[in-house]
């Protein structure tokens, strides 16, 4: 705190922040209302006052390496309250769609995913491989792709085997997770410092068993969305966050199960609808589909709250992974086999997007979020 | 005129719940003067009753109903003397029978009993009938060269838009500036602070437009490279001698002499001839401030619009920030010039300033205090200078450090306009210093609101020097007053021409002299024109008063004026000196010569008379006194235990406003007193006091406004000078054996209502602590 900060304001990243949705930064006048209002903000360094002002300084550094805005969960009490309308709930929305795009390697990919006009080619890319992957392996003899299988009963599989996904989506999962390994690696490291300039934590180092011991505690809370229940503003968005959240988990697990079945047990599908599992991928899919609606409509109706395509990329692929799924279930049991293989396609493309994308998008608050809640359960911070 | 008088009480409102009309008529009719009673007085048949008797030749009334703050529109019969005894507010709705029983029919029988409440409304409706007995029916004064001429000082934007607004109405205005072009300060500008909706951007100046307009007047005379020598006379005559800007000539204003000259080498005060002596030796070569240029211009009401100066950053204060030391350290007024010769760029070598920093206060973290005056006006310069490196350089910085930033009314829009340009950045926070850094400069900022300690590199460090009003350096007005050429009390207002600036803004301490725009307080231009407004709204009405013989402000259309009885002045010139509007001039003997249109009819003259020998048609020392002796004053031959009486000189500005509100929410208080409205404490004269004491009252307290640095004295100096008296009083009351608690004068605001009945209480319980006025009886 002795040493002087040398300011040099970043006019880019001003601009930055307003294209994904915090174009009313500049309208605040340091009131701290918001942090007065703000239910989840800590009582020693309250969020979002510092943030505003260090947003609309331009100040990059500050806040891309901030665990804080990662704390904040948009209930909107501040941006209801805020006498300016500068809305800092958006504007931290916005800071954090800023941080995910300055983490992720390769950037260029994370602005792609940020535009709206680059959204063709996104889809483009898993349909590319898909198609070029299938033919390569046909050229071979490997018969994963079939435009025209025969027979009764057919299933998805039969046109593109799970085989064929499975090779594709596996390393893209992993390759997804090694993009998440290399920002995390670098927030931790920000938030960190950050925390220890700021006074904010006590502790000098990170112990990985005692960071370990602190994400257990953190995930029920996560779980029981204990800190979306404390929103008044919001607060609706709880019950369907939760939906979509319990609804990606009851899908991963369905998806891990099908997966050990297929090359463990090689238990071929279709599975029957008395499957226990096959219930809990119907409930994770049906999930999705609610919590996706009930998403759109909450933003839809907060006509005060900024909604940028970062938001609505999310609850987009949110509904289409639910209705293509659920669509090519319905078309399978009722015999309509090429279009449910189509819809299937175009299901596979989403899924694809799902794991490639995520560390690029909005979705990449799986893990910053959850990593920066972990961070402050560690710290002890009051 | 021969009086043909008449009481009227009316009985509505409660008055004929409470009190014995009857009994009150028996007042009047001991007199032998005829009494009506009404019902309800203000209403269609009671005033058909007032006609009727006003046509049958009744021409002197008392009306004993409300007060005459209300109905006084219902109440008002011209041609004769109307005198309202407030039995409403006064009487029975300040002492409700709740608190004040009624005596009953058996303790009625016992003549050692008293209704108090009934004996103040006999003695309120007595006093209305010896002031009616008193007073005359004024006669308007006349000026006898009236000018409706419009004098106005300054061609800066608040002197053309005053000119303009006084030509479009009618009036001839003459514009007097003293550069060689219209304009002023805002013809000096790149851009200007908005002026109309919706007021969130810069504009292009809007001078140029302001400068046609005047010319095209042909009502509008302008005289550049001029400036006043001296304004003479009175308001509606004022002769103005006008001259070229640094010129000598014999009617330049003659000043006073300063104190240090008032003493001889040893530093006693020297006798009157002597300092006269003086006097004429200091202004040698000028004429007497009596004597009238033949050949000045008449005009009948001054705007005064001369506007302000940049003020110069002197002294040791400023040395932490560089300036004078670092040549890219500069003022708001330096960066305007650059702004408007091109783009922006440093002193020192001519390169374009890219980051530029802009300091609001000096004071380090030790004083959040701004420059000298500086204002919203200096926030707002901040922010549209902040704006012109933005529109210079596309990457261009600006920055505003500030302890202040004011942006009052709508200039809010102003700054949330600017807020959103995205290179602006503003903090509170002290900066701490400027530093030479390479080729360029590093500021240092604490306790900002990042958080921390702040360095932020600067090519340009601009400080947010403040407006200074011309009036600080000069008089500018030159008023050929004994009180001196300038305004008597700028000294408090840090050189601001101001008077009472909560009440009456454009009022200086000068009538006929209205102030507009950045001499009055620091204005933006959008001000500055609307100010411009009411100060020539202001020079209207005092010519369209000064025509018909009344008074301009704030006593408004009074026809009265101080009338003196010269025979028997002694030129002891204290009339002269504590005019508080310098409305007397002396001869050289000593002898006052009254300006009347110069009055603002506060009787402040008449107070300070120790010869009693000033007084108004309708307001006197004999009027008032007079009052004081109907009082009735029991004593121990009436009553075994008779009431006290205690007088109240009430300031009817402030104070009898109070108390008609406290009587509105029933807020009683003693019985005993009785109140005596007047125009202002200053009008206060000891001799009331003196009279009151020795007919037997027990004491004597006046209710008048603050006084001081923040005065809300309508009239200035009252409450201050009555202060003084009061002083003296108690010393004669000491020779006399009474003690000096019996006097005493308590300070009530307008909203003060509700305190009001506990001071007059406190007062009454302390003189019933002291015990009778020994005179009493006597």
């Amino acid at each position: 705190m002795a040493d002087s900060y040398l300011v040099d304001p970043d006019v880019g990243f001003i601009n930055e922040v307003s294209r994904l949705g915090g174009a009313d930064v500049k309208k605040c006048y340091q009131c701290a209302t918001c942090s007065v209002a703000c239910p989840i903000s800590p009582d020693t360094k309250p969020f979002p006052r510092k943030e505003m002002i260090a947003a609309s300084w331009g100040l990059k550094d500050r806040l891309i390496g901030s665990g804080d805005v990662w704390l904040c969960h948009n209930c909107g009490n501040c941006s209801t309250l805020c006498p300016r309308g500068a809305q800092p709930g958006d504007v931290l929305a916005a800071v954090r769609a800023a941080a995910v795009i300055d983490y992720a390697t390769p950037k260029a990919l994370a602005r792609m995913v940020s535009d709206p006009k680059k959204l063709p080619i996104l889809l483009a890319i898993p349909a590319a491989i898909f198609l070029v992957v299938g033919l390569l392996l046909k050229m071979v003899g490997v018969d994963w792709l079939n435009f025209n299988p025969t027979g009764d009963d057919l299933w998805q599989a039969d046109y593109i085997h799970n085989y064929l996904v499975d090779i594709i989506m596996i390393p893209t999962f992993f390759g997804a997770v090694a993009v998440f390994a290399l920002g995390l690696k670098r927030f931790l490291a920000a938030i960190h410092s950050d925390a220890v300039k700021e006074g904010k934590t006590d502790k000098e180092k990170i112990d990985p068993a005692g960071f370990f011991q602190a994400l257990i505690r953190t995930v029920p809370t996560i779980l029981k969305h204990e800190k979306f229940n404390e929103c008044t503003e919001n607060r609706d968005r709880s019950t369907a966050h939760m939906m979509v959240l319990f609804g990606f988990i009851g899908l991963f697990i369905v998806t891990n199960a099908f997966f050990a079945a297929e090359w463990v047990f090689h238990i071929e599908g279709p599975y029957r609808q008395i499957n226990p599992v096959k219930w809990l991928g119907n409930l994770g899919g049906i999930l999705l589909i609610i919590g996706g609606f009930l998403l759109l409509k909450a933003r839809l109706a907060k006509k005060d709250q900024a909604s940028s395509y970062w938001d609505w990329y999310l609850i987009g692929l949110v509904l289409a992974l639910g209705i293509t799924g659920m669509l090519t279930q319905m078309l399978r049991l009722g015999g309509m086999y090429d279009l449910s293989a189509l819809v299937y396609f175009v299901h596979l493309l989403f899924i694809w997007g799902l794991f490639a994308y995520t560390p690029f998008s909005k979705l990449a608050h799986i893990v910053y979020r959850t990593t920066a809640m972990t961070y402050n359960e560690y710290s002890g911070r009051k | 005129m021969d009086k043909k008088y008449g009481v009227y009480i009316c009985e509505g409102c409660g008055i004929g719940e409470s009190l014995d009309v009857k009994a009150l008529c028996g007042v009047p009719e001991e007199e032998g003067v005829p009494v009506k009673s009404h019902p309800f007085l203000c209403g269609k048949a009671g005033v058909e009753l007032l006609k009727k008797d006003v046509a049958d030749g009744t021409n002197t009334l008392v009306l004993a109903a409300c007060s005459r703050r209300v109905n006084f529109d219902i109440f008002r019969f011209d041609g004769c003397i109307v005198d309202r005894v407030n039995l409403r507010e006064g009487v029975v709705w300040s002492h409700p029978r709740s608190d004040f029983p009624a005596l009953t029919e058996e303790e009625k029988q016992d003549e050692d009993n008293f209704d108090r409440v009934q004996m103040m409304a006999e003695d309120y409706i007595k006093m209305g009938m010896v002031r009616v007995e008193k007073i005359k029916l004024p006669e308007p004064y006349v000026v006898e060269n009236l000018s409706r001429k419009i004098l106005v000082l300054g061609g800066g934007i608040a002197g053309m838009s005053a000119a303009i607004d006084a030509a479009k109405t009618g009036y001839d205005v003459t514009i007097v500036e003293k550069t060689a072009a219209l304009g002023g300060y805002a013809a000096k500008v790149r851009k200007q602070t908005p002026v109309s909706a919706p007021y969130d951007a810069l504009i292009p100046p809007v001078v140029a437009a302001k400068i046609a307009e005047v010319e095209a007047l042909a009502n509008i005379t302008v005289k550049i490279e001029t400036e006043v020598a001296r304004i003479a006379g009175q308001p509606g005559e004022f002769t103005v001698t006008l001259k070229k800007p640094g010129e000598k000539i014999p009617f330049d204003v003659p000043f006073p002499l300063p104190d240090e000259m008032k003493v001889d080498d040893s530093g006693n005060e020297l006798d009157a001839e002597k300092q006269h002596e003086a006097y004429l030796a200091y202004n040698k070569g000028k004429n007497d401030i009596l004597k009238l240029d033949p050949d000045g211009e008449l005009f009948g009401a001054v705007i005064l619009a001369a506007g302000w100066r940049p003020d110069n950053l002197k002294g040791d204060g400023y040395a932490h920030l560089g300036y004078g030391a670092l040549p890219d350290v500069i003022t708001n007024h330096e960066f305007e010039e650059i702004a408007k010769a091109g783009k922006i760029i440093r002193p020192s070598d001519g390169k374009p300033a890219k980051s530029v920093v802009f300091v609001q206060s000096p004071g380090k973290d030790e004083s959040d205090s701004d420059f000298a005056y500086a204002g919203a006006v200096t926030s707002m310069v901040a922010l549209k200078q902040a704006k012109y490196v933005r529109e210079d350089y596309d990457d261009g910085k600006a920055f505003i450090f500030y302890q202040h930033m004011r942006t009052t009314g709508l200039s809010e829009l102003f700054y949330k306009g600017l807020q959103q340009d995205p290179g602006i950045f503003m903090t509170k926070g002290a900066v701490m210093g400027v530093a030479k850094n390479g080729n360029g400069m590093i500021v240092d900022a604490e306790n900002t609101l990042l958080g921390e300690k702040l360095q932020v590199k600067a090519d340009l460090v601009v400080l947010g020097a403040g407006m200074v009003p011309v009036t600080k350096d000069d008089p500018v007005i030159n008023l050929a007053y004994r009180q001196g050429p300038g305004f008597r009390d700028v000294g408090l207002f840090n050189g601001y021409v101001d008077s009472n600036f909560i009440c009456f803004p454009y009022e200086t301490q000068r009538t006929g002299i209205y102030a507009a725009g950045a001499i009055r307080r620091s204005m933006s231009m959008a001000e500055s024109m609307e100010d411009a407004t009411g100060a020539a709204l202001k020079a209207i009405q005092c010519l369209e008063s000064v025509n018909r013989g009344v008074s301009v402000h704030p006593r408004s259309g009074d026809m009265t004026f101080p009338d003196f009885f010269f025979q028997r002045c002694t030129q002891c010139k204290r009339c002269t000196e504590e005019c508080p509007f310098g409305a007397l001039d002396d001869d050289e003997k000593g002898t006052p010569k009254p300006s009347p249109t110069r009055c603002r009819r506060c009787g402040t003259c008449m107070g300070a008379c120790p010869e009693r020998i000033i007084g108004f048609a309708d307001y006197s020392i004999d009027s008032v006194g007079s009052m004081v002796k109907a009082v009735g004053v029991p004593s121990e031959d009436d009553y075994s235990e008779p009431p006290f009486r205690i007088l109240g000189l009430v300031c009817e500005n402030d104070a009898y406003p109070a108390l008609d509100m406290a009587g509105l929410n029933r807020l009683s208080y003693s019985a005993d007193v009785r109140l005596i409205p007047i125009r202002c404490l200053g009008s206060m004269n000891v001799i009331w006091i003196k009279d009151a004491l020795s007919q037997g009252m027990d004491g004597v307290f006046l209710l008048g406004c603050k006084h001081g640095d923040d005065y809300q004295c309508h009239f200035v100096k009252g409450s201050e000078l009555a202060e003084i008296r009061m002083k003296k009083i108690g010393e004669a009351l000491a020779s006399l054996a009474l003690e000096t608690e019996r006097v005493a004068q308590f300070e009530v605001a307008i909203d003060d209502y509700d305190k009001v009945p506990q001071i007059i209480n406190d007062f009454v319980e302390s003189i019933e602590a002291l015990g009778p006025n020994p005179f009493k009886g006597f």
